[in-house]
């Protein structure tokens, strides 16, 4: 199912990039937080449609915000999740923002002393721009890249897939 | 790290890395205030929610820990049992006033989140998460 994100202007954190919220009203039921999904993220497949357009990404990597149904066994939650998109050339890339180490949120230039790269606030993780992790930081492999593409003038988002930049 | 099965895996392989746990503590009382407790509630497990998405890799964080009268007993026998597993940080993070002993506390705000608009909403919740998260790394720098 592939859905226009609303136009919901998604707050920016300062601090680093948070993409993702949880729409508003959809609060987890308790029980949520010790279970893990058995059966997930079946929803996706088709690309989905973002709310920014193409015209205006650049080569500073930004954050675009995306949204989807996530059913698992018991629930159907809509999860918004963001992706890091720049353009390199004539191609747009957009690199999820998952660090390889544990699994902490990369932000680009999050980091004063190393304005050109992504950065994992959790133990100093660090990512060339293709998302190629640098050696002598903790993160295990490059981040990982997604499918992208444009309609009507804006960004969509498809299935992600290892980097195949580095 | 969430309480699962799959993620206490990881967790006993990387505690070193995963040095850091938040414990949310709330309020489950059936007394006049039990409806600012359900609001509490509800806002302490969003702002877990967002935590554990930014700090995956360094937090562990238990299941919500639930209390009447403001006992804080539980918490202190859960407290030994963390760090015996090997955590150097432990974070309790709660709208009560109780001063737990030998641990960091992180106090939320409490916002009226039922009488606001959506993107009011949004906005309060997101105010509230970057200062935890500030104060969480700004615990990380001691
Ligand atoms: S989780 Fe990113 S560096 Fe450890």
């Amino acid at each position: 199912m592939s859905q226009k994100v609303t136009r919901r202007q998604f707050l920016n954190y300062s601090l680093m990039g948070v993409g993702s919220f949880m729409a508003a009203g959809a609060i987890l039921p308790m029980g949520r937080f010790a279970l893990d999904p058995l059966f997930q993220g079946e929803a996706q497949g088709s690309m989905i449609t973002t709310s920014v357009k193409a015209e205006e990404i650049t080569e500073e990597p930004v954050k675009v915000d995306f949204s989807y149904e996530q059913q698992d066994a018991w629930y159907k939650s809509e999860v918004t999740d963001f992706v890091w998109v720049y353009r390199d050339g004539d191609q747009i890339i957009a690199l999820s923002p998952i660090c390889k180490h544990l699994g902490c949120t990369v932000t680009w230039a999050g980091d004063d002393a190393n304005p050109n790269k992504f950065f994992c606030p959790c133990h100093n993780g660090l990512y060339e721009k293709n998302g190629k992790n640098i050696p002598g930081t903790p993160p295990r492999g490059p981040l990982d890249q997604y499918e992208v593409g444009e309609s009507d003038g804006f960004i969509t988002i498809g299935e992600m897939f290892e980097n195949e930049l580095v | 790290m969430l309480y699962n099965q799959k993620d206490l895996k990881v967790l006993k392989d990387e505690i070193e890395f995963i040095d850091t746990v938040i414990i949310p503590f709330a309020a489950m009382d059936m007394d006049m205030k039990a409806p600012v407790h359900a609001g509490n509630l509800e806002l302490l497990q969003i702002v877990c929610v967002q935590l554990e998405k930014q700090f995956k890799g360094r937090l562990l964080i238990t299941p919500p820990m639930m209390t009447v009268g403001e006992d804080t007993s539980l918490l202190g026998m859960y407290t030994t049992q963390l760090r015996e597993y090997g955590f150097k940080n432990i974070i309790v993070l709660t709208h009560l006033q109780a001063e737990p002993g030998d641990m960091n506390k992180i106090r939320l705000n409490e916002i009226p989140l039922e009488n606001m608009s959506d993107d009011m909403k949004m906005e309060m919740i997101n105010d509230e998460v970057k200062t935890v998260m500030k104060s969480v790394i700004s615990i990380w720098n001691q």
